[in-house]
């Protein structure tokens, strides 16, 4: 039983809002999230993405049950069911995809310490294991190999500049605030600061954003 | 596999994401609720209204199988009572974008509380907000009007309060209006020494056309500013936090 | 800056204006005397990743040791070209500059304080980023303008904004593609949106 299931029991309004609508709003705002950040967010919490594959799984099963049925009236019921589900299976695509995506541009970054390879999901860290060993492999055998055993590494930190690529974190993002909140920005002049407001659209290094947005004040659009 | 798109949602993606968004239907058949993965569907019961999301309002009204109600704010003296605010009362910044949903305070009718998610920490934004339902505020632009005022009118034309023609002129005046606001915001870009910048009440299409070129100068402007950034930190550093901006003075541009 | 970024290589690669601080065996070479020593005082173009090395690297030793070389800024960042910007910064084809005069520049900013420089050049790229802007909505579509009214000609791809774009150097060829493509996005769904 995990929090939410004894916040349910003790708080009565809380079926205002049921778990199959809220899990919606977790993945939209993930997917908004993860298209927008400069880098790869935490994998979500809270067993959210394993809860809704588990769901469009079934769904499957029952649209598959009820091809059979013919009656019109359920077919239309049929095609509503099909259209909400290709629309969940869209947004896990396209989900899965902006973090392959960020994975595969800085493999050997979201490895490189502990921290970062805790934001990848299971699934993900056997993905960039294995797709740095092939990469790695696959330098090896058709340049690195010939190079001096000294200059064949993928990841020297040294001199002054890192082969480990890491996203730029100081990047530029749009966040909407989700209440009204003090937000401080760097800037090259000066530092800013302003009272926001909920509903705000504000532009500012996503360095700066990131502390609101994991506090929930704010949101990444 | 991976996604090969630039960071930001595009209009694509916008206008699914739109798609979301709560609309007022009246059903003209009945309907059992739908057991759906984002829950169960309130069941359609002629004449009375139901809320649905856009995406599933739209599929009953191509089957005829319901009317949609237009938003308030579609209506076309919102609309000129939105263009009126943009260009005579304000011509610099976007317009407000709707007050919060909320419960009225019966003990102090003058401050309305937000509406939560019964989760305490998940604050609803759009497309969750009850924004284009039948019950939203008329005279504010919601953050996704322009999509869902395109697919209103698109499939849904003969349910608008006055010619579909006659919205979508008014909606293409608002466009322009609103795009002039956006470019002009650019030339604040230049100031933006200072950190950040609000563009309070934007919306998500504005957001999705001009993203990658906003936030490529606002990066730029970092990067060509970076060493007078890191000369300025140390030096207010040394300063050991006395409040001294005299470099800001120089510097300014 | 990062490790496989091609244009920060290539930036890498333009040429500095490096003066010699000391005599050094065989290498007259690069100043057209082979078989000669290379004289101090001598000025020689070498490359920036070059000329970083051997400005920070020291020759060693004692409390006399002194850098290899000393560098100026290139002709690209000279006082004539600051000048020109201070002017007009529209009117300048940075390109012809250098085609990364940015990356070029802010790697300058970086071993050396050039405060001038960079408030001039913070002061270019944003007014001509407004310039890019115009022209990429020009040749974009002009957003969601729905008459053919002066943006919507296609005044920016002859005569004078033919020669603006010409002049972009990377950094902003970059923005004007991302302007651009902003534009047509938006006007393709419009667009779409009637059709389906």
């Amino acid at each position: 039983m995990d929090i939410d299931d004894i916040l349910r029991e003790v708080d009565p309004t809380f079926h205002s809002v049921p778990r199959e609508k809220r899990d919606l709003q977790d993945l939209t705002r993930a997917w908004v999230a993860e298209r927008s950040a400069p880098e790869l967010l935490p994998w979500p919490a809270g067993g959210l993405f394993e809860r809704i594959n588990d769901n469009i799984k079934r769904q499957i099963e029952k649209v598959e049950e009820m091809t059979g049925d013919m009656d019109p009236k359920t077919n239309f019921v049929l095609i509503v069911i099909q259209t909400e589900l290709e629309r969940f299976k869209f947004l896990v695509r396209s989900y899965l995809r902006a973090r392959i995506a960020k994975i595969d541009r800085h493999t050997l970054h979201y490895l490189s310490t502990d921290d970062l390879r805790a934001r990848l999901s299971e699934m993900e860290l056997a993905y960039a294991t294995r797709h740095q060993a092939l990469l790695h492999n696959h330098y090896l055998s058709s340049f690195l190999s010939s190079f001096p055993p000294a200059l064949q590494n993928l990841n020297d930190t040294a001199g002054n500049i890192s082969m480990i690529d890491a996203p730029d974190l100081d990047a530029a993002v749009f966040i909407r605030l989700l209440e009204d909140t003090v937000v401080q920005g760097r800037g090259v002049d000066a530092d800013g600061e302003m009272d926001g407001r909920e509903s705000d659209i504000v532009i500012l290094r996503w360095s700066d954003a990131k502390p609101l947005v994991e506090a929930g004040r704010a949101e990444l659009v | 596999m991976a996604l090969p798109l630039p960071p930001g949602l595009n209009h694509a993606e916008v206008a699914f994401l739109a798609e979301m968004e709560m609309v007022t239907v009246v059903p003209r058949q009945r309907l059992e609720s739908i057991n759906l993965l984002s829950g169960q569907t309130p069941p359609l019961r002629p004449p009375h209204r139901a809320e649905l999301p856009l995406w599933l309002a739209l599929l009953l009204k191509k089957q005829r199988r319901a009317n949609i109600l237009p938003p308030p704010w579609l209506h076309p003296s919102s609309l000129a009572e939105i263009i009126h605010r943009e260009t005579k009362e304000d011509p610099v910044t976007f317009s407000a974008p709707p007050p919060p949903p909320s419960h009225a305070n019966p003990h102090d009718p003058g401050t309305a509380r937000r509406v939560r998610d019964a989760d305490a920490d998940a604050n609803l934004a759009p497309p969750f907000l009850p924004s284009c339902t039948a019950g939203a505020p008329a005279g504010y632009l919601p953050y996704h009007w322009l999509e869902v005022a395109e697919a209103l009118l698109t499939h849904a034309g003969d349910d608008m309060a006055a010619p579909a023609g006659d919205v979508r002129s008014l909606l293409r005046d608002l466009v322009e209006v609103r795009a002039a606001k956006m470019r002009s915001s650019t030339s604040a870009l230049e100031g933006f020494g200072g950190g950040l910048m609000s563009l309070r009440g934007v919306g998500a299409m504005e957001l999705a056309e001009s993203r990658g070129f906003v936030l490529g100068v606002v990066d730029g402007v970092r990067k060509i500013g970076a060493s007078a950034e890191a000369a300025r930190r140390e030096e207010e550093e040394l300063g050991g936090g006395r409040e001294d901006d005299e470099s800001d003075e120089d510097m300014g541009i | 800056m990062s490790y496989y970024d091609i244009d920060s290589i290539l930036t890498d690669a333009e040429k500095i204006p490096c003066t010699f601080q000391l005599e050094i065996p065989e290498l007259g070479y690069l100043d057209n005397q082979p078989g000669q020593p290379l004289k101090a005082g001598s000025k020689i173009a070498l490359p920036l990743w070059l000329a970083e090395m051997l400005a920070i690297a020291n020759t060693g030793g004692d409390d006399q040791a002194k850098s290899f070389v000393t560098f100026d800024l290139p002709a690209a960042l000279s006082n004539e070209v600051v000048q020109a910007l201070k002017a007009d910064p529209r009117a300048v084809p940075l390109r012809d500059q250098s085609p990364h005069l940015y990356g070029l520049a802010t790697h300058m900013m970086d071993l050396s304080e050039e405060q001038e420089l960079g408030v001039v050049l913070r002061k270019t790229f944003v007014t001509r980023a407004s310039e890019i802007a115009l022209h990429a909505r020009k040749v974009g579509g002009t957003g969601h303008n729905k008459g053919t009214a002066d943006e919507g000609s296609n005044l920016g791809v002859g005569g004078t904004g033919e020669e603006f774009l010409r002049g972009l150097e990377e950094w902003e060829r970059k923005l004007f593609r991302k302007a651009h493509d902003g534009a047509k996005a938006g006007k393709e769904w419009m667009e779409n949106v009637k059709k389906r």
